[in-house]
């Protein structure tokens, strides 16, 4: 899942022409969306006679509702020098694709959060290698739960259970030998030395 | 249509060196995501199972699970289902879900599959554009296309000039990213803009784990707290909740439906040009689940006829009463004397007589909820109003709180609750504060100010939130030990116990963007919709759509000759949205956010493929049509609709 966060004022206002169309996407503001501050910022810009209109909707990333939704407003984006866009990168891309010819710009910035898209954001990760090594590690994932990503075992640097990269992190390879004593498969962790293989690509498997 | 399946089976050599030294395997195989919802079997479980069988192991069980990852169903349906003698467990899922498991069984678990990798975040729709959420977005400056995922070197500032004919060195089938780039700002005449731009350099450290693990618990904790599941749309509550409350002219002519309750139209007492005064019973009620219909003006009986009814549509028999605006009140309209002096079967009898329903918006006939024939712990009185843009019930809490203690008291005595509970939404800080004030002096009545969202006022919500008990499928709140009432309702037994007065008005709010002057008013019982509307100013522009009641279960209106009644809380107009159902992707978010813990999917589905078993097997009668689900689908499906031909469907079989 993802987090929105809105881009500084600075920035913003450095970047934006003088009259926006502004679309705000609330599709998965179930898990974070900066609701408050971007209608602050919309009044704002609304005062000082920025926005030729507004568009509050959700899921911008479905290319085919979206269309239908902008359809109505097109005289409003007509007017505007650029679209502002307040979602996830997804999201700014499908508006660009859609408004060829015109500018658009992002208006927030997305943090990746554990799970996937849909879900309530998980205490579990999954960084989607496609070499799952959960067989070997008792169920903890060694590519998400170890800051290096290590697949054989712990780097050495943990101090009292920590990660030394990140102390705010519980070393994950002290919590997969934890569980693998707890469930009597502490023999997993003498298989072979496992070798992850960058080259495979989401791209060339799809 | 892209296919972001999150997982594939290993292959059969590893699987099987896998499966050494392991026997008595239980399987778990998640039903997938991200995909067209085209077939409800997904074959991995099955080839797995047989090939383990091959190796003569022994299966324990298999199950099929939609959204593994989903921890909170996931441990409903994995409870004692895995048999004892079971000693490993081989779980069939994307990385989250496998860890989900190995997280609540206490035996060894294996994964028999394989992420599929993927560059970044797809969004809701399966489309090929992807996110990394880098938390820096470069959108800005690069025309809208991500050097971050579409560039194989995510490269930031240009081209690395290893391109060749457009494609990518490290990757021939991929179009190099930044001539597209080049191309895009070119045609948009914002390469200048480009080149002046600083360089960017990208910061790895935005991404905070603490921050991040700190935001997971918090929202894992909201979003379980009470009960599973609910939506947060916006509350738009600001277009009226500070408009004054007022009274709306008397209307000259009203409309009263003989039907403004669950259950059996009343039976019309009166006929063509007789007078008749306010208060006066003009329908009997007929059956044990219905109510009598009292006059809200007194006047002349213009017709007693069939009239388009706000939830039932056309052809309902209404009694249309020309309004002689002088009030006169019915000399059955008495005082019954004070709570202390009545038993509760006598309140029982004034609530029944005076055809008291809910007025929360399912008009269920009051007396019957007085009369649970169980022991009741607690009455819980609905004062949440979580449906976005309403304002009705808070502005009964402010200006009729004793009222509504009053009222709440008297259920308490009728059903004999020892405890009752005005349950509050946290947006209506002023109504809790001044409801707290003023039940001081009562030591067995509480407020309770809960966290808003949606559907929070919804009876079995209420319950499990206050009691933390769930009303069991197929049940009523009485079987809970609960008795709960919306406010609105609590205030018109008081008026019916203290000064007589049968609900012959309410407080309406009307409000929305597309409402010229929105306001809360109280409202003579058959007035028209339309005129209520006109005193607003009427409604802004053209493409609008109207509702009875909030948003999310409110009614959609094509005629607005329709009458308020008992249970009219609300009219709003807003823009009309436009938008097209497309297959599901089984995006998970219905079953995320479904209070009852369904899968709205498989109804969806089933409903189309006509499979009664399968909804039943989905419980689909356990659904309360919040529409929640219909809310958040990704894919625009008109869920609650199915919903409702699906129960039908199930219905008609028995």
């Amino acid at each position: 899942m993802l987090i929105t966060k809105l881009k500084s004022r600075e920035d913003l206002q450095s970047l934006l022409p003088e009259k926006v169309f502004v679309l705000l996407c609330n599709g998965c503001k179930e898990v974070s969306f900066p609701e408050r501050e971007i209608e602050e910022l919309i009044s704002e810009f609304l005062t000082a006679d920025k926005v030729t209109g507004v568009l509050t909707t959700d899921y911008i990333c479905n290319p085919e509702n979206l269309s239908l939704r902008l359809k109505r407003r097109r005289a409003m984006i007509d007017e505007a020098d650029g679209v502002l866009v307040f979602s996830c990168g997804v999201g700014v891309q499908t508006v660009s694709d859609l408004l060829e010819g015109r500018a658009v710009y992002a208006g927030c910035d997305t943090i990746r959060l554990p799970g996937f898209q849909g879900v309530t954001p998980l205490e579990y990760d999954c960084g989607q290698c496609g070499q799952c090594y959960l067989n070997l590690t008792g169920g903890i994932c060694p590519v998400t739960a170890c800051s290096k990503s290590l697949v054989n075992g712990q780097c050495g640097g943990a101090q009292n259970g920590r990660c030394e990269v990140d102390p705010n992190m519980e070393c994950g390879w002290e919590r997969i030998y934890r569980r693998l004593e707890a469930v009597g498969r502490l023999d997993a962790i003498k298989c072979p030395t496992q070798i992850r293989n960058f080259a495979i690509d989401a791209n060339k498997s799809h | 249509m892209e296919n972001y399946t999150k997982y594939r089976l290993k292959s059969s050599e590893e699987l099987i060196q896998t499966l050494a030294g392991t026997d008595h395997i239980f399987v778990v195989a998640c039903n997938k995501c991200f995909k067209e919802f085209t077939s409800v079997y997904e074959p991995e479980c099955d080839e797995f199972t047989a090939l383990a069988k091959a190796g003569g192991k022994n299966v324990t069980g298999a199950i099929r699970v939609d959204f593994l990852c989903n921890k909170t169903q996931t441990l409903g349906r994995l409870r004692d289902i895995v048999p004892a003698e079971t000693e490993n467990v081989f779980v069939i899922s994307c990385g989250l879900g496998i860890q989900t498991v190995a997280d609540i069984v206490q035996l060894p678990v294996f994964a028999a599959s394989n992420s599929i990798p993927c560059r970044g975040h797809h969004g809701m729709a399966l489309t090929p554009k992807t996110c990394d959420a880098c938390a820096q977005c470069y959108l800005n400056v690069t025309g809208g296309i991500c050097p971050v995922v579409d560039c194989t070197k995510s490269l930031l500032n240009g081209q690395c000039g290893g391109a060749k004919d457009g494609k990518c060195e490290a990757d021939p089938t991929k179009d190099c990213a930044w001539e597209k780039i080049q191309q895009r700002l070119s045609k948009l005449g914002r390469l200048e803009e480009f080149r002046d731009h600083p360089v960017q350099l990208r910061d790895y450290s935005k991404v905070n784990s603490k921050l991040i693990r700190d935001y997971v618990h918090t929202i894992r904790k909201k979003r379980f707290e009470g009960y599973y599941g609910g939506v947060h749309p916006s509350e738009r509550k600001e277009m009226s909740e500070h408009v004054q409350l007022v009274r709306f002219p008397e209307p000259d002519v009203v409309v009263i439906p003989l039907s403004m309750h669950a259950g059996k139209p009343s039976v019309p007492l009166v006929k063509e040009g007789e007078h008749v005064r306010v208060g006066q019973r003009i329908g009997e009620q007929a059956g044990f689940i219905g109510a009598s219909i009292h006059s809200s003006v007194s006047g002349t009986v213009l017709a007693v006829e069939e009239r388009r009814h706000p939830t039932l549509g056309p052809g309902v028999l209404s009694v249309v009463i020309q309004n002689d605006k002088l009030n006169t009140v019915d000399e059955s309209v008495r005082p019954h004397g004070d709570i202390e002096g009545l038993s509760p079967e006598e309140i029982v009898e004034i609530v029944k007589d005076n055809g008291i329903v809910g007025m929360g918006g399912a008009g269920f006939p009051a007396y019957v909820k007085l009369q649970p024939g169980k022991p009741i712990d607690a009455v819980l009185l609905n004062g949440c109003e979580c449906e976005p843009m309403l304002t009705a019930d808070y502005k009964v809490l402010l200006h009729y709180a004793d009222d509504v203690i009053y009222g709440l008291r008297a259920i308490m005595k009728a059903v004999s609750a020892p405890r009752g509970v005005i349950v509050i939404e946290d947006n209506k800080p002023d109504a809790i504060a001044m409801l707290q004030e003023k039940t001081k002096g009562y030591e067995n009545i509480e407020v309770l100010a809960v966290r808003t969202k949606y559907p929070q006022g919804a009876e079995k919500m209420l319950i499990k939130k206050v009691l933390g008990r769930s009303v069991p499928s197929g049940g009523l709140p009485a079987d809970a030990g609960a008795v709960v009432s919306n406010v609105s309702s609590s205030k018109a037994i008081a008026d019916a116990i203290r000064l007589g007065f049968p609900p012959i008005e309410r407080v309406v709010c009307v409000t929305g963007e597309r409402v010229h002057s929105p306001g809360n008013f109280i409202v003579k019982v058959g007035t028209s919709v339309q005129e209520i509307l006109d005193f607003c100013g009427g409604i802004v522009g053209d493409d609008v759509t109207v509702k009875l009641g909030g948003p999310m279960m409110g009614i959609p209106q094509t005629e607005l000759d329709v009458p308020v009644i008992k249970a009219t809380n609300g009219i709003i107009a807003y823009e009309a949205d436009h938008t097209i159902a497309v297959e599901c992707i089984k995006c998970g978010r219905c079953a995320d956010v479904c209070p009852m813990e369904l899968f709205p999917l498989y109804f969806a589905k089933y409903v189309e493929t006509g499979n009664i078993q399968g909804l039943k097997e989905q419980n689909i009668m356990d659904c309360m049509e919040c529409r929640c689900c219909e809310y958040i689908c990704s894919s625009k499906i008109p869920l609650v609709t199915k919903i409702r031909e699906g129960k039908a469907a199930v219905r008609g079989m028995k």
